[in-house]
């Protein structure tokens, strides 16, 4: 399942660094840019692989969980003066209940019914939350404008914004606080076994509905964070957070399935892409496709390389 | 029975034939509406008795009323040999995409589909030169110009021809072949089926089916535009429709889009911002609770023996 940093894996990071270098000298502001959009992508990832990883399901509501923590988060500023920084428990906390509440009325119960009833569901969830916002807050995009946000410094002639590198911070944590509860804690042992073998992890005791409903609120309170941070930075509107679900499954197909390492690896490389492709003249456009076709071109492969073992 | 049956049938069929002889243009509108999402349902439906979930219809739509916007408007080409054009468009590029889509299974199926859908919106609207950009591009003619009794029957035909492709192929060897793959992939290959022959022919089917009736939708309204074109109702509502109807099944999605197609229009009324909420809410409930759909809930309430569509009638669960 969550294999440790394998050979190629290496060779994916010496290619990286490889490639960040280069681009450094060609285009610096590509490289940082990317680095910190990279890292933003990992840290949303990484709850949709845990999910996929452990409950099988694939949360296609999972952009939508952004959204909601997104607009909490403008909720709790425009209404109380709450600054962003200091929403993140409140936000985080309550991102888990409402992830806990989906679970339970909903994901709990076709766990059992196959790939199609849960992609449907998700599906429907997804639609359910985006309309529920847009019939509260209409399409009108709002935003949270605080200075630290837009700070920026000058390193080597080159000026860049610093708040981003936020992103990278709380990705690394983020990683290292999953890595550290699935190989120290108990429950992240017997969260570890479930992903295996749930029958099996079961049969010697352990309480696996638990480890879904602790997964799942888990998972959707590190998006909560995750949008905590975005907030000062993006424009919300109710499909703010929509193309989230298809970067981080295109992020979670590229790392392969239970490679959490993997995830920030491949959110730093597609950052930087993405970035080098919006710095082409005339490239901004097209930088949606280099996600959807990285993420086609990834699943094709994985599919044409089993279908030859 | 089956007699009275056929009856039934042929009365519905030629009073929703005689429409436009008695309904005003408001009311074409409504079920004009209401059979192109019918034939989208349709389709969507006859590739989950594969059991592969598309994300792909509002792509397809998509390509085959882009297709046939453009040859009209930079060809000059007759609007309705557009529409055929537009479908053959879609069901070529499905072919070629089939050898590669279709290999995979499951949530790959299903995610690539809903990112090809993107991947065609974003390449259309970053063709300005072309396709007219994110502005779209306006033809100058409406199709019959405008004519709502016209533009009714048309659609009507197209939806009438899509019901008796779904008859036909429940009635056909393929069903068969469809039924097993859907149910147990290897045993279906053990059993001598040419599965990815079977998946081909219904994903080009299908597609092209798509491709005609985004064609249509192009041509009626005179416009196309990658927001609206690509619009994830296109996908949405089909496929609530068919699942309130029950899946797998003729019947299903035709009842499913009649009935949420009426809803909708009353709901468009009373709710301006977030009306499609209640598709979700649909979902979501019909999948917990009736994953077999209303025309199954009511077969069986009213005769407890008969049993719709006989094998089919194992719900989603796979």
């Amino acid at each position: 399942m969550l294999a440790a940093a394998s050979k190629k894996q290496y060779l994916f990071i010496a290619l990286l660094v490889i490639a960040a270098i280069v681009i450094g000298f060609w285009e610096p502001h590509a490289l940082i840019y990317g680095i910190q959009r990279g890292s933003l992508y990992a840290v949303i990832a990484l709850p949709l692989a845990l999910i996929l990883g452990i409950l099988g399901v694939l949360n296609l509501a999972h952009g939508e969980f952004l959204t909601v923590g997104m607009y909490a988060t403008f909720v709790l500023f425009s209404r109380f003066g709450v600054d962003p920084m200091l929403s993140t428990v409140p936000v985080t906390l309550l991102l888990a209940v409402v992830g806990v509440a989906v679970y339970l009325l909903t994901i709990k119960h076709v766990l059992k019914a196959g790939h199609l009833s849960q992609l449907l569901i998700t599906f429907g969830i997804s639609l359910v939350i985006s309309e529920l916002i847009k019939s509260i807050y209409t399409t009108q995009p709002r935003g949270v404008f605080t200075t630290y946000s837009y700070s920026s410094t000058t390193l080597a002639g080159i000026r860049f914004g610093t708040y981003e590198f936020l992103y990278l911070l709380i990705a690394v944590a983020v990683l290292v606080g999953l890595q550290l509860f699935l190989k120290k804690t108990r429950l992240g042992q017997a969260t570890f076994a479930v992903g295996q073998n749930p029958r099996g992890a079961s049969i010697v005791g352990i309480n696996v509905s638990f480890v879904y409903l602790f997964v799942f609120g888990l998972s959707i309170a590190i998006v909560g964070l995750a949008s905590v941070f975005m907030v000062p930075r993006v424009s919300i509107f109710p499909g703010a957070g929509t193309p989230y679900t298809m970067k981080s499954f295109a992020l979670t197909a590229m790392a392969g399935l239970g490679n959490l390492n993997g995830i920030l690896l491949a959110g730093i490389a597609l950052g930087i892409f993405e970035a080098v492709v919006n710095a082409i003249p005339g490239g901004s456009g097209w930088s949606d496709v280099v996600f959807f076709g990285v993420l086609i071109l990834v699943i094709m492969t994985r599919a044409i390389r089993e279908g030859r073992r | 029975m089956r007699n009275k049956a056929m009856l039934i049938v042929a009365a519905f069929v030629i009073a929703a034939a005689s429409l436009p002889l008695f309904a005003g243009p408001y009311f074409l509108s409504v079920f004009n509406t209401i059979f192109v999402y019918m034939s989208l349902a349709l389709t969507w439906d006859i590739m989950l008795r594969t059991g592969q979930l598309s994300y792909g219809t509002a792509g397809l739509f998509g390509l085959g009323a882009y297709a046939s916007a453009l040859l009209v408007a930079k060809a000059g080409l007759n609007p309705l040999v557009s529409i055929a054009a537009g479908g053959a468009f879609a069901g070529l590029l499905a072919f070629f995409l089939g050898f590669g889509v279709l290999r995979l299974r499951k949530i790959y199926f299903s995610i690539t589909t809903l990112a090809l859908t993107t991947v065609f919106s974003v390449i259309i609207r970053n063709l300005p030169r072309l396709t007219g950009g994110a502005s779209g591009t306006v033809l100058p003619r409406a199709l019959f110009n405008g004519d709502p009794g016209k533009n009714y029957w048309m659609i009507y035909c197209l939806a009438l021809a899509v019901i008796a492709i779904s008859v036909w192929l429940s009635k056909s060897k393929t069903h068969y072949a469809i039924n097993a793959i859907r149910n147990d992939e290897i045993t279906a290959r053990s059993s001598g089926i040419d599965v990815f022959k079977y998946l081909l022919f219904i994903f080009v089917l299908t597609s092209t089916i798509q491709g005609v009736i985004g064609a249509f939708y192009a041509q009626q309204y005179a416009f196309v535009q990658p927001e609206a074109t690509f619009s994830m109702n296109f996908l949405l509502l089909p496929l609530a429709m068919a699942l309130v109807g029950g899946v797998y099944s003729t019947i299903g999605p035709v009842v499913g889009a009649v009935l949420l197609g009426l809803v909708s229009e009353y709901l468009k009324l009373i709710m301006p911002y977030g009306h499609l909420i209640v598709y979700g809410i649909i979902i979501v409930l019909v999948v917990l609770f009736m994953p077999q759909g209303i025309t199954r809930a009511f077969a069986k309430l009213f005769t407890r023996k008969m049993q719709v569509g006989g094998v089919d009638s194992a719900s989603l669960r796979d």
